[in-house]
């Protein structure tokens, strides 16, 4: 049976946000719909809506002509909306099968049955007795969508799936998404990436500012048209001026550096040596878990090596803690800006005089120098474009693009010689990204050198100098950018050879 | 003192005796702290318990009213706790903290006028059997039914949590009340529920002690054993069947360490009176190594305040 849903007129005012604003769209089964928007554009907030977590202040949703009332999640089960959350809704320290059982109606016995029917399905495998805790993010995700076929639902919404996936959970979760879409089930795929968009549905609703601003069959659009949609201005286009020169002086060079672990979670580092030129940017490529997290702690002295060298500006500082690092003019932008980079539970200013450096005079005989840390933060907020002026907001309201901004000024102050970043543009929306890419080129342009540790192979050919690729704990020769072609880069992180 | 075998049995009997306390409460904290609530009014609730419990006893000259009136009165107490935390959103430590100073105040005051009252015998079941078994018998028989009930408790409550749909779903709440919420639980509801079960259980240990253990009121006779009872939980990693253990180690060993001290052993006082926490702890922390465990039973949301996204 076709299932027709319509949202008309939808308005949720927050105070201060206006997080939908008077939104109307069809969907129709039988196709996959896309809702694009930056971070904070309102599609977290409509689907929401759509699955009764939040109530709108106006508005109807109207499935199969039918006016639903979504005043709870359970009123959004009972209609057959399934909706898997980005930040997943599962209990993490029960079961796989508890996980499933907790809102079942049947008895333990026919839902195993019917569970293992679904598994064998789609080809899913994923151990039911054990803790969620012990599953991948892809599995999650799998365990989630099981919840939801469970209730074989008419409607199924993901809201951003693949930001916590691999390229190939990625692949393999479009082929059931196709696959649900061919059994009748109405597929609502929210996401600000946009190639996903062009390779997965049929129809792009873009949503800016709590508004659709147009709907269009994918298609007629390409990559270019739909982020200009999706900012409302046109992106300039970045082009970095390769910057080699055989002549500069090295300034950061690694010698022997090894690691290894006993934790099966870790990946062991094999040798590694390469290094660094003023003004250069060394781009590291790699499909997660290849070694980057080790690499990236080791260079910024939160993991310490024996026998390894690490020599910057002509000192040997492979023996010194990250704060010592920093007082060398180093500096580290982690990976993730939540639990890695920033406290989010503090204040803007309060993550900014973390970074204490020696010439910063934050603190004073042991007391806080408050208005000189605010005043540092209010300069960091404003060239950064950070887009707030209130140092006083606690860290975790910051969106991921302007919470990376702050974090970028914040070690970026210290006019750095060397800034080592690790997935900078992790999750951001393309005008974050934009102005991330345009900083980092900015800093090789003043003479100041980079290391891009990235699994994004686009940023990384935009951006480097000169690329290796680290697979399994060991890098490859490293190449200057204008010889590497993706291709060449993805069969380097397979594993592959190219000689 | 000779050691002979029917003095074991009745040492044993004892033991089991002043362990119930701290196996009622704690069994009753476990289920609210499952939930995802910390309530460190455990020792008021407790002292409420035994007042009103032995008031209603002098009053009625009724021991069933007073054991069930004490229950409802630490559900009325935990109430309050609830509306505190859950309703207004209040801190769960410090609301926690109140109560028991709450707890101990009010029950200093409604019991001005109770001290020095004798309590009333308690009915044992089965005094026939404890006299005529040798060993087995001041184990097995002659309790009061409220020490029968708090030895199945644990066992039962590792059935509810584990076995029952219901206990799957405490322990949900417990993990990760925004995503239970958005499963369509009522977290707010399951969390209230838990906490009331909770002050019934401390009520009931609190009664246990000035209706049967020591049957007298005495101004804050609880003496610290709401805490030991917290404690406990957390030692035992929110495992039922390790609270029981570690009940019955801090009883034993606060029985035993009495008879020491009695016979005259060369170990200092202070150490001895020591001993039961030192060796509950040890005890505790070496059954529960197991870091798996621990993180699988630990309700991962504890003490964090919950708010509904309207």
């Amino acid at each position: 049976m076709a299932t027709d849903l319509r949202i008309s007129n939808i308005s949720k005012i927050y105070p201060g946000c206006i997080a939908n604003d008077n939104v109307s769209l069809q969907f129709k089964s039988g196709k996959i719909y896309a809702l694009l928007g930056e971070n904070g554009a309102g599609k977290s907030t409509l689907v929401k809506i759509l699955s009764g977590v939040v109530s709108p202040d106006n508005g109807e949703v109207f499935l199969n002509e039918k006016n639903l009332k979504l005043s709870s999640p359970l009123d959004a089960k009972k209609n057959k909306i399934g909706m898997v959350f980005q930040h997943f809704n599962l209990f993490e320290t029960l079961s796989v099968f508890e996980n499933l059982s907790i809102d079942a109606t049947e008895d333990n016995k026919s839902l195993r049955v019917r569970i293992n029917e679904i598994l064998k399905k789609y080809n899913f495998s994923i151990d039911l007795d054990v803790p969620v805790l012990n599953l991948s993010a892809g599995q999650k995700q799998k365990v989630e969508i099981i919840r939801c076929l469970l209730r074989s639902p008419k409607v199924l919404i993901m809201d951003e799936p693949t930001s916590v996936l691999t390229e190939q959970e990625t692949e393999e979760l479009f082929i059931s998404l196709k696959k649900f879409c061919d059994e009748g089930i109405l597929i609502i795929y929210i996401t600000h990436k946009l190639k996903e968009v062009l390779s997965l549905c049929d129809e792009v609703a873009v949503m800016r500012k709590g508004k659709v601003v147009s709907v269009s069959q994918t298609q007629n659009e390409r990559v270019e048209t739909l982020a200009n949609k999706m900012v409302g201005q046109k992106l300039a286009k970045i082009k970095k001026k390769i910057n080699i020169s055989k002549n500069k002086d090295e300034i950061f060079k690694v010698k022997h550096l090894n690691f290894y672990s006993d934790d099966p979670f870790e990946t062991n580092l094999v040798n590694l040596n390469f290094s660094v030129k003023k003004g250069e940017c060394l781009g590291i490529a790699g499909i997660s878990g290849n070694g980057q997290n080790e690499l990236f702690q080791i260079l910024s002295g939160e993991i310490i090596t024996p026998d390894t060298s690490i020599i910057f500006r002509n000192k040997e500082i492979a023996k010194l803690n990250p704060k010592q690092r920093r007082e060398y003019l180093m500096a580290f932008s982690p990976e993730d800006r939540i639990s890695q980079a920033a406290v989010p539970e503090l204040k803007i200013y309060e993550n900014v005089a973390l970074n204490n450096f020696k010439s910063s005079n934050f603190f004073e005989k042991g007391l806080v120098n408050e208005r000189k840390i605010k005043e540092h933060s209010k300069k960091i907020l404003s060239d950064f474009s950070v887009n707030t002026d209130n140092v006083e907001l606690k860290s975790q309201f910051l969106s991921g693009g302007n919470l990376q901004k702050l974090i970028l000024g914040r070690e970026l102050i210290t006019a750095p010689e060397l800034l080592i970043c690790y997935n900078p543009t992790w999750g951001l929306d393309v005008g974050a990204i934009n102005y991330i890419h345009e900083t980092l080129i900015k800093i090789n342009d003043q003479e100041k050198s980079t290391i891009l540790i990235s699994t994004d192979t686009e940023e990384l050919l935009k951006l480097s100098d000169r690329i290796a690729v680290i697979y399994k704990g060991k890098l490859s020769k490293i190449m200057p950018s204008e010889e590497v072609t993706p291709e060449k880069l993805g069969i380097l992180m397979g594993g592959g050879s190219i000689d | 003192m000779s050691l002979d075998i029917s003095f074991i049995g009745i040492l044993i009997g004892s033991i089991m005796a002043s362990s119930v306390p701290l196996i009622l409460a704690a069994s009753g904290e476990l289920i609210t702290e499952r939930s995802g609530v910390l309530n460190l009014g455990v020792e008021g609730m407790m002292i409420i318990g035994a007042i009103s419990g032995f008031a209603l006893m002098v009053i009625t000259d009724n021991l069933f009213i007073a054991i069930v009136g004490s229950m409802l009165s630490g559900v009325i107490i935990s109430l309050i706790f609830g509306f505190l935390t859950q309703s207004l959103l209040t801190n769960h430590v410090a609301t926690g903290l109140a109560l028991t100073i709450f707890g101990i105040g009010l029950s200093a005051m409604l019991g001005k006028n109770f001290v020095g009252i004798p309590g009333k015998e308690f009915p044992i079941l089965f005094s026939s059997l404890k006299e005529s078994i040798p060993f087995f018998g001041p184990i097995l028989f002659g309790h009061s039914i409220v020490l029968y009930f708090a030895f199945a408790l644990p066992f039962l409550t590792n059935y509810f949590l584990k076995k029952t749909k219901l206990g799957l779903v405490v322990r949900a709440v417990g993990d990760s009340p925004v995503s239970a919420s958005n499963q369509g639980i009522n977290v707010i509801l399951v969390r209230y529920c838990c906490i009331l079960y909770g002050g019934a259980m401390c009520g009931l240990a609190g009664a246990y002690l000035s209706l049967i253990y020591t049957p007298q009121w005495i101004e804050n006779m609880t003496a610290g054993r709401g805490w030991i009872a917290l404690a406990l939980v957390v030692f035992a990693t929110w495992s039922p069947i390790k609270v029981l253990i570690g009940a019955l180690i801090f009883g034993g060993i606060t029985i035993l360490q009495l008879h020491m001290q009695a016979i005259g052993f060369r170990i200092p006082v202070q150490f001895l009176s020591a001993l039961p926490y030192l060796m509950t702890i040890i005890v505790l922390v070496v059954i529960s190594r197991d870091s798996r465990k621990i993180k699988l039973n630990t309700p991962t949301s504890l003490g964090r305040i919950f708010y509904k996204e309207k």
